[in-house]
C-alpha cells in the first residue's frame, strides 16, 4: 500500500506540474488584467491542434517550438481586437467575453478538425516507460515535467530580471501608477496576454503528445486551473505553483483510496482553503512573488 | 442522436422517399440537439411532439436523455426508438410500450464479450468504469457473468470526463489482474487506451472491454488499436448480402465507410416504414404493436440470420460482433478482425431476466 502511495505521489507531482503550467498562463492575464480568461483551455487546444497540422512539416520538436508561438500571436490579436474593450469595465464583462469566446474556439476547432479524437504523433523512444517498475513514469512525462520546470524557471526570471517582467510585476501592484510614468500600458497589457497565451498553448502542445487532441481537451483542465490559483492565492505566481501541485497530488492519492472522488477533492480542497484563508495560501491582495 | 446516427437516418429516409415514402407521404427529418444535457433533450422532445408535430421520435445516443425523453413520449403516446443509449432499464426495469432499442443492452455486450476474456486472459478482472448509468449497469452485468465463471475482480468508478487515468492504472498493475477492462466511453476511453499503451501495460495484462466503435478506434494511435471488444454491426462481412451495396452507397453518400452508429440510424428509419406498413398506420399504439416480433428483411438487417424486435422487451436481437482490434490491415478501416457471432437473443437471456413487464394502454 506504501508503494501505491508513494507511486501515486510521484504521479500527483507530474499531473500537478501541468496544471502549474496552465495556471500560470491564467494567472499571469488576471493579475495584471484582471481577466477572468475563460478561453483560456481553448487556447490550449488551439495550441495542439496548431502542431498537429505543424508536425507534418517540422515534426513533433518543430511543432512544440513554433505551435505555442503562433498561440500566443493569436492571444495578441485577441487582446486587440476584443478584450481590451472590457478593461476597466465590471470584471462580468471578460468573463461573458471571453466565455463566449471559448465557445466559438471551441465550434471553429470541432467544425475544421472534427469532433473526433485526433493523435497527435510523438518520437516512439519517449513513449517508453522508464522501468518495468516505474512503468507510469514515461520519458515524455519526464519530459514534460521538464519542459515546466524550464518554463517556470524562465518566466520567473523574466518576471524578476527583464525589464518588461519587472513592468509587468508593477503593473500587478498598481496599473495607474505604471502608466503615469511613461509606461505603454496598452501593449504591454498585449503583451502579457500573449505570454499566457503562449504558455496555454506550450500546455496544449504537450497535452496533445500525451492524451491526443478533441475540441473539449481545454475544457477538463480548465477548473484545475483556476483551482490551482485560487488555493495558491490569487495574485501570487508561487502560490499558483503550490497549488497546481498540492491539487494534482491530491488527486492522484484519493484515486488510491476513493476513485470517484478524485474530482470533488480538488474542490474540497479550495473550499477548506477559502474558509481558513480566504485569500489562498500564498496570497497577498495584488503582490505577485 | 449521434452524428453519424443521423447520417444512416438520412441515408434511409433518402431510400424510402426515393421509393415513394412511408404510407404514400414523404419522410421528412427534424434533427435537434440535445446538446448532451437531459433538460435540453426533454425540451426539444417536448417541441417536436407538440410543435412541430411529428409520428415518429429517435434518439438520444446518451443513456440518461433517452430514458428521460421515452417518459415524454409515453405521456404523449408517441412511437420512440432509441437508436444508441445502451443502459438496461430503457428495455429492462423502466420498458414501455412506445419504446424500441437498436443497440445492444450492456448487459448483451458484457454476455457476449465475457466468454471470449475469460477464455483468452483469465478470471481476474480490473475495471475502470465511468460513475454513470451506463458504467454501472454495463460493470454490473461483466461482474454478474464474470461470477458465474469463478472470477475474482477490482476496478474504480471514475468521474465521466476523466482525462488522466495514471493514478488508476498504477492501481491496476498493482491488482496484476489477467485483463483489463476498459468501460470508459468516447474520449475517455481514448484517453485511457492511450495510457495503458504507453505505460507498457500490455506486456502484463490482457485488454478488452464491451464497445470500442470504430470512431474511437480511429482516433488512437495504431498501437493502442489493441484488445478484444465487441461491435454491434461491422461493416467488413464479405459472403452476406447486401452489405457490400450499403457500405458502397454509405461511402458515397458521407464519404465514410459505416460504423454501427451509422447502422443504428438506418435501420431506426427503416424499422418505422416496415412497422407502419404492417399497422398501415403510424400511430403509436398501433404501430407498436406491428413492431413486437418484426423481423428486419436482409437488406435491412445488413448479417446473417434472424434480427428481430423481441415483444416482450422491445429490445432488438442481432448478433453480437465479438473480435480484435489491431493496426489497419491494408484499408485504413479495416481495424476489427470478427472471431465470434453471438445470437443477441443468447446474450440477451430471457424477457423476465430483464424485468422488464410490458403493459399496452387500452384500445
Amino acid at each position: 500500500m506504501l508503494q501505491l502511495v508513494l507511486y501515486n505521489v510521484t504521479n500527483g507531482l507530474i499531473i500537478g506540474a501541468f496544471y502549474v503550467l496552465m495556471a500560470l498562463g491564467l494567472s499571469l492575464i488576471l493579475n495584471l488584467s484582471n481577466v477572468i480568461n475563460f478561453a483560456h483551455g481553448n487556447f490550449l487546444a488551439l495550441g495542439g491542434y496548431i502542431a498537429f497540422v505543424m508536425a507534418p512539416y517540422t515534426g513533433f520538436w518543430g511543432a512544440l517550438l513554433l505551435s505555442p508561438l503562433v498561440a500566443a500571436l493569436f492571444g495578441f490579436i485577441i487582446e486587440r481586437v476584443m478584450i481590451r474593450r472590457v478593461y476597466g469595465r465590471d470584471p462580468v464583462y471578460s468573463l461573458l467575453l471571453t466565455f463566449g469566446l471559448a465557445f466559438i474556439i471551441q465550434d471553429v476547432c470541432r467544425y475544421v478538425w472534427g469532433p473526433n479524437g485526433l493523435p497527435l504523433g510523438i518520437p516512439d523512444v519517449m513513449a517508453q516507460p522508464l522501468s518495468a517498475n516505474l512503468f507510469f513514469i514515461t520519458w515524455y512525462r519526464i519530459f514534460m515535467v521538464a519542459i515546466v520546470i524550464i518554463a517556470v524557471a524562465g518566466l520567473f526570471a523574466f518576471l524578476r530580471f527583464s525589464r518588461v517582467g519587472m513592468r509587468i510585476r508593477a503593473g500587478t501592484l498598481d496599473l495607474d501608477t505604471v502608466a503615469a510614468l511613461g509606461v505603454n500600458v496598452r501593449l504591454l497589457r498585449s503583451f502579457n496576454f500573449a505570454l499566457g497565451s503562449l504558455l496555454a498553448g506550450l500546455s496544449g502542445v504537450l497535452a496533445a503528445g500525451q492524451i491526443g487532441l478533441n475540441p473539449n481537451m481545454g475544457d477538463d483542465l480548465l477548473m484545475p486551473s483556476f483551482i490551482a490559483i485560487i488555493v495558491g492565492g490569487v495574485g501570487s505566481l508561487t502560490g499558483t505553483l503550490l497549488g497546481g501541485l498540492l491539487i494534482g497530488v491530491a488527486a492522484a492519492v484519493t484515486t488510491v483510496f476513493f476513485p470517484s472522488a478524485s474530482e470533488a477533492v480538488i474542490y474540497l480542497i479550495m473550499a477548506v482553503v477559502l474558509l481558513l484563508r480566504p485569500r489562498g495560501l500564498l496570497g497577498e491582495e495584488g503582490m505577485m512573488t | 442522436m449521434a452524428k453519424r446516427e443521423v447520417e444512416g437516418a438520412k441515408y434511409a429516409v433518402a431510400e424510402i422517399n426515393g421509393k415513394g415514402g412511408i404510407l404514400g407521404r414523404q419522410v421528412e427529418l427534424l434533427v435537434e440537439d440535445s446538446a448532451n444535457d437531459v433538460g435540453t433533450g426533454v425540451q426539444k422532445t417536448r417541441k417536436l411532439i407538440d410543435r412541430d408535430q411529428v409520428d415518429v421520435i429517435l434518439g438520444d445516443v446518451n443513456s440518461g436523455i433517452a430514458y428521460a425523453m421515452s417518459q415524454v413520449t409515453n405521456e404523449k403516446k408517441v412511437f420512440h426508438i432509441v437508436p444508441g443509449g445502451h443502459t438496461d432499464p430503457i428495455t429492462g426495469t423502466d420498458c414501455k410500450w412506445n419504446v424500441f432499442r437498436i443497440c445492444n443492452t450492456t448487459s448483451m455486450d458484457a454476455a457476449a464479450i465475457t466468454p471470449e476474456l475469460v477464455k483468452k486472459f483469465g478470471k481476474k478482472w480490473f475495471f475502470i468504469t465511468p460513475d454513470y448509468a451506463y458504467g454501472h449497469t454495463l460493470q454490473d452485468a461483466f461482474i454478474k457473468n464474470l461470477k458465474k465463471a469463478g472470477g475474482t475482480y477490482e476496478g474504480d468508478m471514475l468521474p465521466i470526463n476523466t482525462s488522466d487515468f495514471s493514478a488508476t492504472l498504477i492501481k491496476a498493475k498493482a491488482y496484476q489482474p489477467n485483463v483489463l477492462l476498459n468501460n470508459m466511453g468516447g474520449l475517455a476511453q481514448i484517453d485511457c487506451m492511450k495510457q495503458f499503451t504507453q505505460f507498457g501495460m500490455g506486456k502484463s495484462m490482457g485488454l478488452g472491454g464491451a464497445l470500442f466503435e470504430l470512431e474511437s478506434i480511429k482516433s488512437v494511435p495504431a498501437d493502442a488499436q489493441t484488445g478484444w471488444w465487441v461491435m454491434e454491426w461491422w461493416w467488413n462481412q464479405p459472403n452476406v448480402p447486401h452489405v457490400a451495396d450499403f457500405v458502397a452507397g454509405m461511402r458515397k453518400a458521407t464519404g465514410k465507410t459505416p460504423s454501427a452508429r451509422h447502422w443504428f440510424g438506418y435501420v431506426g428509419v427503416h424499422s418505422v416504414r416496415l412497422g407502419a406498413e404492417k399497422a398501415k398506420s403510424l400511430a403509436g399504439p398501433k404501430l407498436s404493436v406491428a413492431m413486437e416480433g418484426l423481423e428486419l428483411p436482409p437488406d435491412v438487417a445488413l448479417q446473417p440470420g434472424k434480427t428481430f424486435y423481441r415483444a416482450g422487451d422491445h429490445e432488438l436481437m442481432p448478433n453480437i460482433f465479438v473480435g480484435e482490434v489491431h493496426p489497419p490491415k491494408g484499408n485504413p478501416d479495416d481495424v476489427f478482425t470478427v472471431s465470434a457471432l453471438v445470437p443477441g437473443e443468447q446474450a440477451a437471456g430471457t424477457v423476465e431476466d430483464t424485468g422488464c413487464k410490458m403493459t399496452h394502454p387500452a384500445a
